[in-house]
């Protein structure tokens, strides 16, 4: 009788049978799951990653049923399968094995969303203070390469730790990618941590930078012009900087043409080009890479000894990256007479527009007539150019670790 | 090669990339300003 019951409802039934641990874990997925996706209701965490993701690892861990020859899989995905004729076929069965396989596995995805960060990217805002806004985005990077070596002498290999680093980056797109490029192994984890803590990061970075710059400093007045630039000349330094950019870091060439591709047609006015990147593509890649990540969340892929390590790499990077951030602000600060808010260090992290709305909402509350968005925008677009130079030198040079 | 010593490579390789880019746009910016006003 209980045979049967467990035959007709295998979600069930096939708890029985997997290994005790694995069913835990399964039983614990279903409720983390529930909690995302509720937290991303509430807006404690970001809705547009959290409700898909949390729903699709509800779905993966309960509706897990017996397959043919004996085995135990699911309808939605099988991660694992690489060979070619099982994966045509494993293709007309899940139906996000073909999501998975096109847009994943060749970080299409994490391109698609970096053409729409692109149309957000405003390059006038960088000239407003170029010099002032790339410093501090590269101390914004610190995280990236001291979480480097912590997670090499945590046991992680270089390409594996440098991967975990560039959650210091604090840009989804660009984590998914450097884990797809250089840890394919551990890329489901790492993109899985990388989304949970951004997600927390806006709930975290006001108290740190708080904590780091006095109200006195916090209320810093910016002096501060656009130069007048023409469209075109926006225009060609976009296309001049792509170029020289691929020139240099071919390996990551498919993001920087991205971006850049965003930032062009943005600065063409191309507008139905415009309005379909900002968007259909930017929503729908969104969607589907909250979904994708959260059925790759089974409970035999994180029931690796390395999650933990990961998840230790993860806030390390992130919070070291914010103080970095804030040391580039204070250094602005000094060298420029103190006509920098070194608030404004929040932004390098490239958070795009995250970090830049955190940066304008504490210097409004220690002054109403502290506006500094435009330079945080302007440090947060160098920081999603510095975290791209980045993933692209570790993509090329990770392989001079221990020859 | 060691990974500390990897790092402040990598790290200043970066950094002297990304100061170069955005000399690249300044300096562009320039030019094409100083080409417009003169004409």
């Amino acid at each position: 009788m209980l045979h049967n019951l467990l035959t007709i409802f295998p979600g069930i039934g096939t708890l029985f049978v997997q290994d005790p641990v694995i069913a835990f874990t399964r039983i614990g997925l279903i409720a983390l799951g529930f909690v995302l996706a509720y937290m991303g209701f509430k807006r404690t965490l970001e809705p547009l990653i959290m409700v898909p993701m949390g729903l699709g690892m509800m779905a993966v861990n309960a509706g897990v049923l017996f397959l043919e020859a004996g085995k135990i899989g699911t309808l939605i995905i099988a991660p694992m399968v690489s060979e070619t004729n099982a994966l045509v076929e494993i293709m007309q069965i899940d139906f996000l094995q073909p999501i998975y396989n096109f847009t994943f596995t060749n970080s299409l995805v994490a391109c698609l969303l970096f053409m729409g960060i692109g149309t957000m990217a405003d390059i006038s805002f960088i000239l407003a203070r170029p010099w002032a806004s790339i410093t501090v985005a590269v101390f914004a990077e610190l995280g990236t390469f001291v979480t480097l070596v912590i997670g090499y002498y945590l046991g992680l290999s270089p390409a594996e730790a440098a991967a975990a680093g560039t959650i210091g980056g604090a840009d989804g797109p660009m984590v998914l990618f450097a884990a797809l490029v250089m840890a394919k192994d551990l890329f489901v984890p790492i993109s899985i941590i990388a989304y949970l803590y951004l997600s927390l990061t806006y709930a975290g970075y006001p108290y740190l930078v708080r904590w780091l710059v006095k109200k006195k400093f916090r209320e810093t007045e910016v002096e501060y012009d656009f130069p007048e630039v023409s469209q075109q000349a926006k225009f060609i330094f976009t296309v001049v900087a792509a170029a020289l950019l691929c020139l240099l870091l071919p390996v990551a060439s498919p993001l920087i043409l991205s971006f850049f591709m965003g930032v062009a047609i943005k600065e063409a006015e191309i507008e139905p080009y415009q309005e379909l990147l900002e968007k259909t593509i930017t929503y729908g890649a969104t969607l589907f890479l909250g979904l994708v990540l959260g059925v790759l969340c089974e409970a035999s892929t994180l029931l690796d000894s390395r999650v933990f390590i990961l998840l230790i790499l993860g806030i390390t990077a992130l919070a070291i990256s914010g103080v970095g951030g804030i040391l580039g602000g204070w250094l602005v600060y000094y060298v420029t007479k103190r006509n920098y808010n070194p608030v404004i260090g929040i932004a390098g992290v490239s958070c795009m527009p995250s970090t830049a709305k955190i940066a304008q909402r504490i210097a409004f509350e220690a002054s109403p007539h502290a506006m500094i968005m435009p330079l945080a925008m302007g440090a947060s677009i160098c920081g999603v150019i510095v975290s791209a130079i980045a993933v692209g030198v570790f993509a090329s040079t990770i392989g001079l670790v221990g020859g | 090669m060691n990974i500390i010593a990897y790092a402040g490579m990598a790290y200043l390789l970066t950094a002297v990339i990304s100061f170069a880019v955005i000399a690249v746009i300044v300096g562009i910016s320039k030019f094409l300003s100083n080409g417009s006003s003169g004409q």
